[in-house]
Order: C-alpha cells, then structure tokens, then sequence
C-alpha cells in the first residue's frame, strides 16, 4: 500500500463519505422504546441488572459512582443503599416494576472518574427510554458533563438527584461559581437534576462562622487540588475574608507526597492559629493530619469540612492526631439520625452485615427515595414529569429529616453540624444555620 | 519456513480450484494495479464507516461480550490519532517520549480556550454551533480550533525539543516524563497563575462546557449535514464519522511523512545516530521535526476530545495516559502505523469498556460473583504482560524494525542507538 | 555501576550553544538557587536547618529506593516500572506484621529484634517477589525489543497495586508508630529525633555494604561485566542469567528494606504509593547519574530537599503547589548542563 494509489482512492473515499453523511442526513430515528421487559444499560459500565421481583423489571433506575480506586469502599456501599431502597419497596412503584443497574464512572487507567466514561455513560442514559432516573454523580466535576446530556435527552430531561455533589454552581449562580452557570447545564431550559445534599456555599459559610467563634483570627487553608477541596477551600477563604480572618495563606497538599512535615512547619512559621482543611480524607488525609499536628503544635485548631466523615475514618487515619479537630457536616449525623432514619440504619446494616455506615450512604439511600417518590407522583414512565415532580419534593420524617427540594434542585435542609473529636471518639458540638444574605454574598 | 509456505499456496490453490474463483480472480487481475491496491482500504473503511449501521446485528464477541458501542468508537479512533502521533517520535525517530500527555492537554485546552465560555471578558463569535449569541468567551468555529490546537500544540513540541533533544536515550525520556508531570500542575494551578489572579486553566474546576462541533445552518440547509452534533437525533454517529475522517487524515499524514526525505532521516536517525549525522542529517531539526509532528496530531485528537466530552480537566491528563498511549505503540509495534491502529483501538477499547465487559461475562458463564471493578486494573496487567511475551515485537511488527532486529541492531536499545557505532 | 552515558559529538548549534551561552544560562540558575537558599537560611534559620533535617531523612528513603532502579538499569537497562510496587508490598507486609505481632507496645530489646526480625523477613519476601518478577516477565523477553519489558513492567506494575488494592482497600493502611520519637539533640531549639537518625544509620551502613559488594566481591565483579558486555562477559564465563537474577535479588532486598523504614517512619503505606515513589526514584536516580551507586542516593537527597525546602521555606517559595514541577524542571535543568548526571560519568564516544 505505496502512496501511489493515494490519489483515486481519496477521490472515492470523499464520495464515500458524502454517501455517507447524505444517507445519515436522510433521517434514522433514535432507537425505538416499545413495550416489554427493560433492556440492560451496557455491561461495559454497569453490573448487571438487580431485581428481585415477578418476573422481569419493565424500568430501571441506576446510579453513576466512580467503582475503582480510592473513594471504592464508599461509593460501592452507597449503590448497596440505592438497591435497598427498591428492595424496600418490592422493586414497584404504583404498577411499574422497577429494576436497578449500579454503573461505574471510573476506569482502570484513571483509577477514579473519568470525564470521557461520565459522557459515555450520560449518553446511554439518556438513550435508554426504560431508564428512569439516575442517582449519582459522586463527583460535582462529572456532573457538571452529565447533567447536560440527560437535559438534552430526546424524549424529555432524564431526572437525577445527586447524593453528593457540593459543588454550588450545579444549581445557582452566587460565591464560588462562575459566568453562564448554572444556565449552562440545562440546554433545554427546563431542570432535571436535584441533590439532597447541601452545596458547598452553605457549608463554607458555616465553617467561617464557626472559625469566627472560636475566636481564630490568622487561618492557614490547605486543600486538596481537587473539585471539591479547591471548591471549599475557595468559599471559606472568601466567607471567612468578609468576617475579618485573616487568611495567610492557601496551599495545595500533595495526595501522592510521602511526608507532609514541610508543610507543617511552614504553617507553624507564618503564624496561623488555625488551619481549614477543604478536601477528604482520603487523599492521604491522616498522614496530613499526623504530619502538620506534629508541626504546629496541639493549640493551632483543626477545621475540617464533610470531606474528613465518616469521622471514624479520620481518627482511624490519623490516631491521636485527629483530636481536638473539628468536622462539619451538612444535616444531622448518622448516629444522632431519629425516627425514620434511625430505623433505616438499623435495617440497612441488618441487611448488609456492615457495623458502621458512611454518612453519604444516608444521602444516597435519601436520593434514592427522592427520586423513587418522584416517580410514583408522576404515576407513569414519563420521565419529562418525573423530573417535574422532583422539584415538587418535600420530605416529612424521611432518612434525613425534613425537608424540601426548592426550584433550584437545592435541598432545605438548611443546619450544619459541627463536631469535636475528643480522644478518639467524635462527639456533638453544636448546629449551626448560615443566614441566606450572608451564604448568597 | 519454505515448507510451510509451499504448504499454504497448495491448500490455497485447491481451496480455489474447488471453490472456482478462477474467472473471479482472473477477472480481478485484469483490473490495473492502483485500483487492486486500493481495494482493501477502501472496503476498511467503508466498514469503519458504516459500522454504526451493522454494529447491533453482529454477535457477541467471545470472552469480551458486546461488540463496541459507537461512543467508545469515538474514543477508541482518538486515541488510536494519539497513538499514530507518539508513533512519529517513539516508532519513527526512535525517541522514547513519557511525557505525550502534555500535548494532549495543549490540545484539551486549547479547544476549552477558544471554544468555551471561559474568559468572561472577551465576547469573540467565529463560527461556533449552538452558543447563545450574548454568551462571554470565545466562540471559534470548533473545525479552526481543532487545527489551530494542532498547530499551539506543535509549537510546544518544538519548545520543548529545542533543550531537551541533545539528550539520548532514557535521559530524554526522564526530561519528557518531566514535561508531562509539570503539564497537568499548570492545569491544576492555573486558575491563579503565579499569583497574578489571571485565570488561565480554571484549576481543578475545568472548564466546561466546550462548544459542540456542526456545521451550522446554511451547510445544513445546502448539504444536509448537521447543524449541530449534540441536539441532532443521532449526533453520537457524526462524532463518530468525524473522528473517523481526522484519523484518516492522520494516518494519510503519518504515511506520507514516513515516506518523505524527513521519514528516511528519522529512520536513519533512529537506526544509527552517529552514522546520520556523519552523512549530513542535520540532528536537532530532524529530531524536533519528529516532536513537532507527533506533537500536531496529539493536540489535534486532545481537542477534538474535548470537543466529544465537552469539558477539560486537570485530572485527565496523568502520567498513566502517557504510559497507556505508550503502550497501545509497543503493543502494535513500533513504526508500523496499522500495528499501532491495531494496538491503540484495543488498549483504548479495554480501558473504556472492554474489561468491565470481560468480567460481566466470566460472572455470567462461570456463574462465579467477582466484584469486576475492584480487579480490572490487574487484568489489563496481565493482559499487557501475556500479550508482551507472545508477542515481543508487538502485534503487528515495522517490516524495517523486523529487520533491524533479525540482523542483530535490536540487541542495542532500537530507540537509543548510542551503543550501535561503539569500537 | 559503571554504566555510562555514553556521548555522541553534539551537534554544531549545540555546540555553540554549549560554548558560551549555556554556561552562563547555568551558572545564573545555579546562582539564583544558591542566592534563594541563602536568603531564606539569614531570614528563618532554624526553620531551614529543620526542613533541612526533614529533607536528609526523606531523601534517604528516596535513596534507598533508587538503589534498585539503578541496580536493575545498569545491568539490563530496563526502567523497571514495578520495582516501587515491590517496595510498596513491603511496606504492606511490614504493616500487617507490625500489628499481628502487637509490637505497638514493645520497647527495648524486644523490639528490636523483633524489627530485626521483620527487616529480614521483608527483605527476603521482596527479593524473592523481585527474582520471580524477572523470571516470568523479563527473561523471555532478554532479545526482545528494548521497549518490550518495559511494557511488561508496567503490567507487573498494575497486577502488584491491583493486589495491594485487594489485600489492604483503597483507603491508607496506617501503621502504628513503633519507632523511639524521642529527641536525640536540640540545635537552635529544633529537635532531632531519633526515628529520623534510625533511618539515617540504617542507609549509610547499606549504601556502603552494596558499594563493597558491587566493586569487592566476584559476584559484584560479574555484575558489572554483565552490564558492560553482556555477550562478551558470557563468553568469559560468566554465567549471565543468574548474575541478572541476583542483581534483581539484590534489588528486591533493597526494596523490602525501604518499605520497611518507610512503613515505621512515614506511618502509612498505600496501594498506588510505590508507583508514585517510584517514578521519584528513577528520577532521582536519573540526577545522580544512573548506573552510579552513591548518585542514586545524592539524587534521592537532591529531590528531597528541594521537595522540603519548596514545601516549607516561605521567602519567594512557590510552595507546595508547584512541588511536583519545580522537582521536575531542575531535573530538566540538571540534564541539559550535565547530561551525565550529577555523578555521572562523561565518557565521550566515537572521537
């Protein structure tokens, strides 16, 4: 295959490909949804189908977590959360039988979300008319590509209701976001996603108010590089900017580094009396707390945000250097859950043998139900209504309490909890609930 | 060897004889030489093209289940461009690079730069698809970004060859691994750079969303190709098709440069450094030729990428990709361009979909119950391993990299010549 | 070893680039570097003399760690991806040992030997785990391709965090702290522990007995013809397979006991850390010239302080942000002036 033959064969190849594109061009529909049982999302992201009802399911829902890598024990218990809140209700809603498929966004190469798995994925949501709604993303930065192609979806805006994503742009403008959001995520004009989780903007207020009480006035802010630790980092160093801290400075911190010993000591020599943690433990977050507690000292005050829960896992990392550190967490914690909640994590553990469950395993099984009640107000497998009605949620005694999902897909669910880890055991601080004018800026 | 061959031609000429192909094949050889060489290309790609139209009538795939979806098609022909561009430094020129990632973000950037809402103070529309008219940023017509992302891209190829190709060997290859890890933290702290508060990259929020790539109305109205690939009903085939026609254009490219006074001088470069330069090729330009080539075509499929998924973020853009691309190269064997289509469709293939499919199937017919995400990552292990032993010289090997190695260079490093000429 | 870098003459612009231009390209950058250092030593001296203790610990650990890749690349010049993995296993064993065997609350001399104890059997676990790694993954490919095992190391390299991942999860395993913290001496009102001075006498002594076994021994003298000549030194009798096995044993020795200081001293050990440590390593490796034994550990050192003093000084610092490219760019820089590495030796070739 010499170059000589190049030339005819490029002539024939652009008339191929004209035939090509006129015949596209013709018109062929999307695929055609019909009756009957519902057909499998692609097993190349998605395990295979759980239901254990009459026959085959005729709708299914599922959820989009990154399965691999380091966030893994979290997100595979939260889809175990989704599953259990179908099982609860024997896989139906009204006479729909409902079947759940949880999928992964990660891959092996990029050992967490990954953006082209997210569209992928988004796509064969989206195309699948048997498809329900969709829980997830975990990450606000594959949300902010998903929720697009779902708004766009051919026969009306697939619903999906997040358990995690905090980054505030997702649904309004405001501190923290940037020009054209959250307009830019809903082409069609009409909105299709919800989370029953608090962005980012409350809880960044929240943890400045909290500095502010504790009488810091020179804080040092690490974060993890990440979405969501850059994101949070950012708010509080603007909330706590407006209060009057003084911020000395803010740093990325390594998830791969080996010590963080350096970086302590900088923090001990720029004076700080406090240090706000935006990202997770789980980018090497205990070794950080070890190496910067070692640093400055046990009168420099620790805040972190949801990231470091379960507190468990903090202190788990991090041994004694967890203690005196204070964690927030949008709502009410796992352990002080009443009523209904109460009576879900004692089932839940019942049903998967666990002792301790993650604080956004709670979210996801509240997502889950969200989108579920969804469904069953709508009364039918339309999913232009279902994402309607989301907006029309208002939750009495559910997992998490009550409260509302407004007409930006934002939940009411307003307090955010703080805790003190005393001697390796977390213990109840005290709530508390940013005023609007100040969260909106 | 010759036994088998003669083996071969009788079992083939009996298979003829019985079938009566005869007049077909005689019929076939009256037909001039370029139109007979030209065939089985054209039926290739006339299958790649028409493949979303078969793709749900074709069986399972043993082992690996379904057979590839169009999105994952999309994929699998970006990174096979990539693969073909590292192909030009790696398997041409013999330059190992550990760092191809970094054009690969030129390229992400640069579509999310001139394609995107981004910079809020600007308001420059150039031919963009589906951008509301009043939005902030600049709006270029996604098929001039693609080419001008190949061009920035080529650009800092050449900035960082200029130092660096001095170097030989695996200390080159240390300095490109540099470039690609210094890359993705310009990304990650780009959003304030060097503390001068201009936004740059948006850090680690990315920059999203990138404008979709169409032809706008009055091509539409005129040819009938769409307006705009995300809100046409099967937009997903149009990404398809135009990935398709960009490699296309690659391999053409890759072909015909290899073919060119410059592909020999890679050769030779590649074969012999000492000799080359003794013979009059200049060193530095031919080598930063390589890494201007290579590098247009990584920034070419970077944007278009971006383009897919529309969004760019920091996290895309690891040393593992440098290493995964480097490895769909080896994989298909080096400097033959349709071994490296070969091994950048799989490799892509099996991140994207295939081992997830892989252990879907070993559950469901071994009836067993693994947990397939927490293993995959050690399955493309064993997979790049076995595949390596069986096949050394890769799946597909150079005709001219076989003979290198049959005549004994290969005992030397085939991309570091510095022992070759040694007394 | 005395594999060097072996050099082509440079070519003409080069080489007047070489000439006039690039030495003072390179003494100004040398001179801003030691200008910044000094600097920030007048301004904040006790903080510099402990980022510079925290830099000499960390780095030997690096060093520790670059050993084996410039081990196994001076003798089959392989960049052998899966060696920080090996390390990275260690670690895990020496996690899973330290807890099963309750030494949290040990001291003395129990202790001790039961460090002992762990350290020989890491070592032998690693090595063992390396020579088998090169058994099945590299040996077949001995004619290969270069490139070819390069390929087969990542594999190696996935399959081993893929069994880190399955052994100890996704989540950091943290290893209880066993080593004496106490304080050693005090200069300047900053403490010098003594888990920091542990890992100092526990390189010097191994970096020393390796350089005695490469230059002293038979064995290390068939090394080093197997990394010279590898057909030349067959012919004379050396039998080169099993000289590359040991030089891999030997490796995975130096693995293990990295992955044992590392374990003790950092306190935490996960599944995707060796690779990262690794890619420093060869790095490392790479600024002190590979091949070259004391380099590899100059190198980890070099890397380290860097590393620390960017993390923690605070007088024009890019800080921790940049970490990773600032380590990256003065590789770039060390190369371009002294491609040979620090260590390295300039060899020309061909004239």
């Amino acid at each position: 295959m010499g170059g000589v033959v190049l030339k005819k064969r490029y002539l024939g190849l652009l008339a191929l490909l004209l035939a090509v594109l006129g015949v596209a061009a013709a018109g062929c529909g999307g695929d055609d949804g019909g009756g009957g049982a519902a057909t499998a999302l692609p097993s190349a992201s998605c395990g295979p189908i759980r239901y254990e009802g009459d026959g085959d399911p005729d709708y299914l829902i599922a959820s989009d977590f990154p399965l691999q890598g380091a966030n893994r024990a979290l997100t595979t218990e939260m889809a175990d959360a989704v599953e259990f809140a179908l099982k609860q209700r024997d896989w139906k809603i009204g006479d729909l039988t409902i079947g759940y498929q949880s999928c992964d966004d990660s891959t092996a190469q990029a050992g967490s979300w990954d953006s082209a798995k997210c569209t992928a994925n988004a796509r064969s949501y989206a195309s699948n008319e048997k498809m329900l709604g969709l829980i997830g993303t975990f990450n606000s930065g594959c949300a902010k590509l998903v929720i697009p192609v779902l708004n766009r979806a051919q026969n009306g805006p697939t619903p999906m209701v997040s358990p995690s994503n905090t980054y505030p742009g997702l649904t309004e403008g405001g501190p923290g976001t940037e020009a054209g959001e959250p307009d830019n995520y809903y082409p069609s004009g009409k909105r299709n996603y919800a989370r029953v989780v608090w962005n980012d903007q409350f809880q960044g207020a929240a943890n400045a108010q909290y500095a502010k009480e504790l009488g810091l006035k020179k804080i040092f802010i690490l974060n993890d590089g990440e979405t969501y630790g850059n994101g949070i980092a950012t708010l509080f160093d603007q909330y706590a900017k407006k209060l009057g801290i003084q911020i000395l400075g803010n740093q990325k911190w390594d998830k791969k580094a080996t010590s963080y010993e350096a970086l302590g000591s900088r923090i001990k020599s720029a004076g700080a009396d406090g240090v706000f943690f935006g990202g997770i433990i789980c980018n090497n977050g205990g070794k950080l707390l070890k190496d910067v507690r070692a640093a400055v000292g046990p009168d420099v005050e620790f805040i972190g945000p949801d990231g470091w829960t379960p507190i468990s896992a903090t202190i788990e990392g991090a041994g004694g250097a967890a203690d005196d550190m204070y964690i927030s967490q949008p709502g009410i914690p796992i352990d002080q859950l009443t009523g209904k909640g109460k009576n879900w994590v004692d089932s839940f553990e019942q049903d998967t043998g666990k002792s301790t469950v993650d604080p956004y395993t709670a979210y996801a099984a509240q997502a889950a139900e969200v989108l579920l009640d969804a469904i069953d107000r709508a009364g039918g497998a339309d999913r232009a209504k279902i994402s309607e009605e989301l907006f029309n949620t208002d939750v009495k005694d559910g997992i998490l309490g009550n409260f509302k999902i407004d007409e930006n897909g934002d939940t009411t669910l307003g307090t955010v909890t703080f805790f003190e880890v005393k001697n390796g055991e977390p213990e109840f601080v005290k709530t508390i609930t940013p005023e609007l004018s100040f969260v909106g800026g | 060897m010759s036994s088998t061959a003669n083996r071969r031609s009788e079992w083939r000429s009996q298979v003829s004889e019985t079938l009566r192909f005869d007049a077909i094949r005689a019929q076939w050889r009256r037909l001039p030489r370029r139109v007979r060489g030209a065939a089985l290309p054209t039926i290739v790609i006339a299958l790649a093209f028409l493949y979303p139209y078969y793709r749900t009538w074709l069986p399972d795939i043993p082992i690996f289940g379904d057979v590839p979806t169009v999105d994952t098609g999309v994929t699998m022909l970006i990174y096979m461009m990539m693969a073909i561009g590292l192909n030009i430094v790696v398997g041409y020129a013999g330059l190992l690079d550990l760092g191809y990632v970094a054009f690969y973000a030129m390229g992400a950037y640069t579509a999310a730069w001139f394609a995107s809402p981004h910079f809020e103070n600007v308001h420059v529309h150039a031919g963009a698809i589906g951008v509301n008219p009043k939005a902030a940023g600049f709006h270029v017509s996604i098929w001039l970004v693609v080419v001008v992302a190949g061009i920035l891209s080529a650009i800092a190829g050449i900035l960082i060859g200029l130092p660096t190709l001095r170097l030989r060997g695996d200390y080159l290859a240390i300095v490109t691994l540099g470039f690609g890890e210094i890359m993705p933290q310009i990304a990650r702290n780009g959003d304030n750079l060097f503390g001068t508060g201009f936004n740059l990259t948006n850090g680690a929020q990315g920059i999203n969303p990138i404008d979709p790539p169409g032809f706008g109305a009055t091509l539409n109205r005129w040819l009938g190709l769409p307006e705009d690939f995300l809100t046409v009903s099967n937009g997903i085939n149009f990404f398809y098709w135009t990935a398709l026609v960009l490699l296309l254009f690659t391999v053409f490219c890759s072909v015909r440069l290899r073919d060119s006074r410059l592909g020999r001088a890679w050769i030779a470069i590649r074969e012999d450094e000492t000799a080359a330069a003794a013979m009059g090729v200049p060193l530095m330009r031919t080598k930063t030729w390589a890494y201007a080539a290579g590098a247009f075509f990584g920034g070419i499929a970077g944007a278009y990428y971006a383009a897919f998924k529309s969004g760019t973020f920091p996290d895309d853009f690891f040393f593992n990709i440098s290493v995964f691309i480097l490895c769909m190269v080896i994989l298909g064997g080096m400097g033959n361009v349709w071994g490296v289509l070969v091994g950048g469709g799989f490799l892509a293939y099996l991140n994207q979909e295939g081992l997830g499919n892989i252990g879907q199937e070993i559950n469901k017919n071994l009836g067993t119950n693994i947990d397939v995400p927490l293993y995959q990552f050690g399955i493309f292990g064993v997979i790049l391993v076995v595949m390596m032993l069986f096949r050394p010289q890769g799946l597909i090997p150079s005709e001219r990299r076989k003979m290198e190695f049959e005549e004994g260079v290969a005992d030397e490093p085939l991309y570091d010549v510095r022992h070759a000429p040694d007394g | 070893m005395v594999t060097q870098a072996r050099r082509a003459p440079l070519p003409t612009v080069g080489r007047r680039l070489q000439g006039r231009i690039m030495p003072a390209i390179g003494a100004l950058l040398v001179a801003l570097l030691v200008l910044w250092l000094v600097v920030n030593f007048i301004k904040t001296p006790a903080e510099f003399y402990r980022l510079f203790l925290i830099g000499v610990t960390n780095g030997a650990i690096y060093g520790l760690v670059a050993l084996g890749y410039s081990l196994v690349y001076g003798i089959l010049e392989l960049i052998n991806f899966a060696h920080g993995d090996v390390f990275m296993l260690g670690g895990m064993l020496v996690a899973t040992m330290v807890t099963t065997f309750g030494l949290a609350d040990d001291s003395g001399l129990v202790l001790w030997s039961m460090i002992l104890l762990m350290l020989v059997i890491v070592m032998a676990f690693c090595a063992v785990l390396n020579t088998t790694i090169e058994l099945v993954a590299y040996r077949r490919l001995r004619h290969a391709p270069r490139l070819a095992p390069l390929i087969t190391a990542i594999g190696v390299s996935f399959i081993l965090q893929n069994i880190g991942l399955v052994w100890k999860g996704p989540r950091p395993t943290s290893v209880p702290s066993i080593l004496p913290r106490g304080t050693v001496f005090t200069i300047a009102g900053v403490p010098y522990t003594w888990d920091k001075l542990i890992v100092l006498l526990f390189t010097v002594p191994v970096l020393v007995a390796l350089l005695l076994l490469v230059q002293r021994t038979r064995q290390g003298k068939a090394m080093r013809a197997t990394a010279q000549d590898r057909d030349a030194s067959a012919m004379m009798g050396i039998n080169v397979n099993r000289t590359i096995s040991f030089t891999f044993f030997i490796a995975g020795g130096l693995a293990g006991a990295a992955g044992l200081l590392y374990a003790l001293y950092i306190t935490n050990i996960r599944y995707d850390e060796g690779f990262r440590l690794g890619l420093i390593a060869f790095t490392a490796a790479v600024v002190g010239g590979i091949g070259n034994l004391p380099g590899a550990v100059l190198g980890g050192l070099v890397i380290a302080l860097i590393e620390s003093f960017n993390n923690g000084l605070s007088w024009a610092t890019p800080g921790s942000d940049w970490t990773q490219s600032i380590i990256f760019a003065i590789l770039i820089i060390i190369l371009v002036f002294r491609p040979e590495g620090l260590l390295g030796e300039r060899t020309p070739e061909g004239v």
